[in-house]
């Protein structure tokens, strides 16, 4: 277990910069998610830290001490691929003890037998990859991850592959591993459900850059930049480019955001006409034509309320309007309002 | 209606390469079959038939002997030439080397690797004869052989190698040729395990040395199966690098050798058509065997059905 430091880091190749100016810091027994589009450097970020990227800036701190040049195989790092990477000539045992080849770890068998039980493969431990499947290879990737007790554990879209069931039982599954082990997690992902979900703090990442850093409730109620407000949220946020007549703001504000469940149906209000509607379960998200152009909205209730063509007006509280600048830095503080006919 | 329809497709479609292979692989065996049990000679005619005169050249029947068959001396010396020929340039060059060179040159930057790479196949680009002459400077006799150029810097006695080490000469000059066939196909195989696999044993604790045993080998099982079948069989009947360079010797005169000589070498004994048949038929059968018994060593039908390699 380890508290991480990354200082500054950057990665470049000869043609492109993946990752620049990261700066972040995990606590001991924390449980961090990189969440980003494909792209943004997030696993380039992971392999720097795995050891198998040597930053080209920067620095990567294990508890205080710097590891840049460290090899992966003295890192003392777990890991978990999309793919699970298992050696597919080993047994489910050969792959778990495999880590533990080179440490001379004594009682190796049983620590893998106990990390088969804790991820709950006892059962296959003489079959080989091949004959597992997508969730059983993942359970015996995640014990051979954390058979050497690893100071930090690296996640690398490790639900991508599973069906959605599947997902939901392993996201709690190896939160269950991750809390009881208390070892340092970093998760990456482009799966904004799995990084809330899972994690302690989300970093969102776009472009090589660190877009922000919080719970998942502060990435979602307050995005620092205009980035993060259409990345995180399904259904996404509506984004209004500025100044439009019928909207009443802060004369700096260049985009106007909220949320599908800020905007509701009421007497009066922005004119909207319903084009489309999606029942989602416990939610109905209607798509509406407005001055404003198409707009999308939520509703509690499992029966569509509206049908295509019916006529309605929506309104917000003032206080649910997210407010950016010219840079997409939101505006802190800032309140907005859709009105009927124009402020001016 | 429909069921004669189908026979005649099928005819249709498979009859171009059933027909090419009766013509060149099927017919080629049946008249060497036939000509073994002759007695053509020069003349190209069958006169005596069947027979087993050639046979008899070759060993004669002897309850005493081993296997019941005596050998003769020279048929005899063709097998252990032919057995120390075949093992030495497969087992050294052809599968050791080869790996050798596809572990090093995916190792090292990719376009490095693509260049030495391109540099060994170098002489299988070229004519045989071309790369044939080369070894007859390399290993000349007289001082201004190559080898002998740099060998007389540290030694007063020039090296004849054809004449001491024959077997050492043609094993090296079919190696360094034969090698970079299993190279590009382990090459290949290499390029083809997921980078994933390769990151997880690093992280894994494994060095260079545990990668190339626990993630390539395993990896390499079938394309290393392949080539030492495939070589096997290629270099049993292989005879031209060793005509080229040692020409008739009696060192090099291994079973390829032998029959090529006695039927085709104009000026050295040829036109013995029916006794280069019988030892074809002999090396025909000796191959088969080596396939049939490989194949079982190997277990070639499951490499074959399992998938190889777990990509997702």
């Amino acid at each position: 277990m380890a508290q991480i430091e990354l200082k500054a880091l950057q990665k470049a190749w000869d043609d492109a910069v993946a990752v620049q100016d990261m700066n972040l810091t995990i606590q001991d027994g924390e449980f961090v998610a990189i969440l980003g589009p494909s792209g943004c450097g997030k696993s380039t970020t992971l392999l720097m830290l795995a050891g198998l990227y040597l930053p080209t800036g920067g620095d990567i701190l294990f508890d205080g001490t710097r590891v840049n040049e460290v090899e992966a195989r003295h890192r003392n790092v777990g890991i978990v691929f999309q793919s699970y990477a298992l050696y597919p000539n080993m047994s489910v045992l050969q792959n778990i003890l495999f880590p533990t080849r080179s440490q001379q770890t004594p009682d190796a068998e049983k620590r893998a037998r106990e990390m088969a039980e804790m991820v709950q493969i006892n059962q296959l431990l003489e079959r080989r990859p091949s004959q597992l499947s997508g969730g059983q290879q993942q359970r015996v990737a995640l014990a051979r991850a954390l058979i050497k007790r690893p100071n930090l554990l690296l996640l690398d879209e490790p639900l991508s592959n599973l069906d959605a069931t599947l997902r939901l039982t392993m996201r709690a599954e190896i939160r269950r591993i991750t809390r009881d082990l208390g070892v340092t997690t970093i998760l990456v992902t482009h799966d904004q459900l799995e990084a809330t979900t899972m994690a302690d703090r989300v970093v969102c990442m776009n472009a090589g850059r660190i877009e922000q850093i919080g719970r998942a409730e502060d990435l979602y109620l307050r995005p620092d930049t205009l980035f993060v407000a259409g990345f995180i949220g399904s259904p996404p946020m509506n984004l209004i480019s500025l100044p439009h007549p019928l909207i009443e703001v802060p004369s700096i504000a260049r985009t106007f955001g909220l949320r599908p469940e800020a905007l509701r149906p009421a007497e009066t209000g922005l004119p909207a006409q319903v084009t489309h509607f999606e029942p989602m379960g416990r939610e109905v998200l209607t798509t509406v034509q407005t001055p404003l152009g198409l707009l999308r909205f939520l509703e509690a209730g499992t029966q569509p309320r509206w049908q295509v063509g019916d006529s309605l007006h929506l309104t917000h509280a003032r206080d649910d309007a997210i407010l950016f600048d010219g840079t997409g830095a939101r505006i802190p503080n800032a309140t907005a309002l859709m009105t009927e006919q124009g402020y001016a | 209606m429909k069921a004669t329809r189908q026979r005649f497709d099928a005819f249709l479609f498979l009859g171009p390469a059933v027909v090419l292979m009766l013509a060149f692989f099927v017919a080629p065996i049946v008249v060497n079959i036939l000509v073994a049990f002759s007695d053509m000679n020069q003349t190209v005619r069958f006169e005596e038939f069947p027979t087993t005169k050639q046979f008899n050249k070759l060993g004669k029947l002897d309850p005493e002997a081993f296997w019941g068959i005596e050998l003769r001396g020279s048929f005899y010396r063709a097998l252990a030439l032919t057995a120390s020929f075949v093992l030495l340039t497969l087992i050294i060059f052809n599968v050791s080397f080869a790996l050798i060179l596809a572990l090093t040159t995916t190792a090292v930057p990719e376009r490095m690797g693509a260049v030495f790479r391109a540099i060994w196949l170098l002489p299988r680009m070229s004519p045989s004869v071309v790369y044939a002459l080369l070894w007859l400077w390399v290993v000349d006799s007289a001082e201004r052989g190559l080898l002998n150029q740099v060998w007389l810097l540290f030694a007063s006695e020039p090296l004849n190698l054809r004449l001491d080490h024959p077997m050492a000469v043609i094993v090296v000059a079919n190696g360094l040729i034969g090698a970079s066939l299993g190279m590009i196909i382990f090459t290949s195989a290499i390029r083809s395990i997921p980078e994933h696999l390769f990151n997880a044993a690093r992280v894994d604790g494994a060095g260079p040395l545990s990668i190339v045993r626990h993630v390539i080998l395993p990896a390499l099982r079938w394309p290393i199966s392949y080539i030492t079948i495939y070589q096997a069989l290629a270099l049993l009947v292989s005879f031209e690098y060793i005509f080229l360079i040692m020409g008739p010797a009696r060192s090099t005169m291994t079973m390829a050798m032998l029959s090529y000589t006695k039927t085709l070498a104009p000026g050295i004994g040829g036109g013995q058509y029916a006794y280069g048949a019988s030892i074809a038929l002999i090396l025909i059968v000796v191959g088969i065997a080596v396939a049939l018994l490989m194949w079982r060593l190997i277990n070639m039908k499951s490499l074959l059905q399992r998938p190889r390699i777990e990509v997702n």
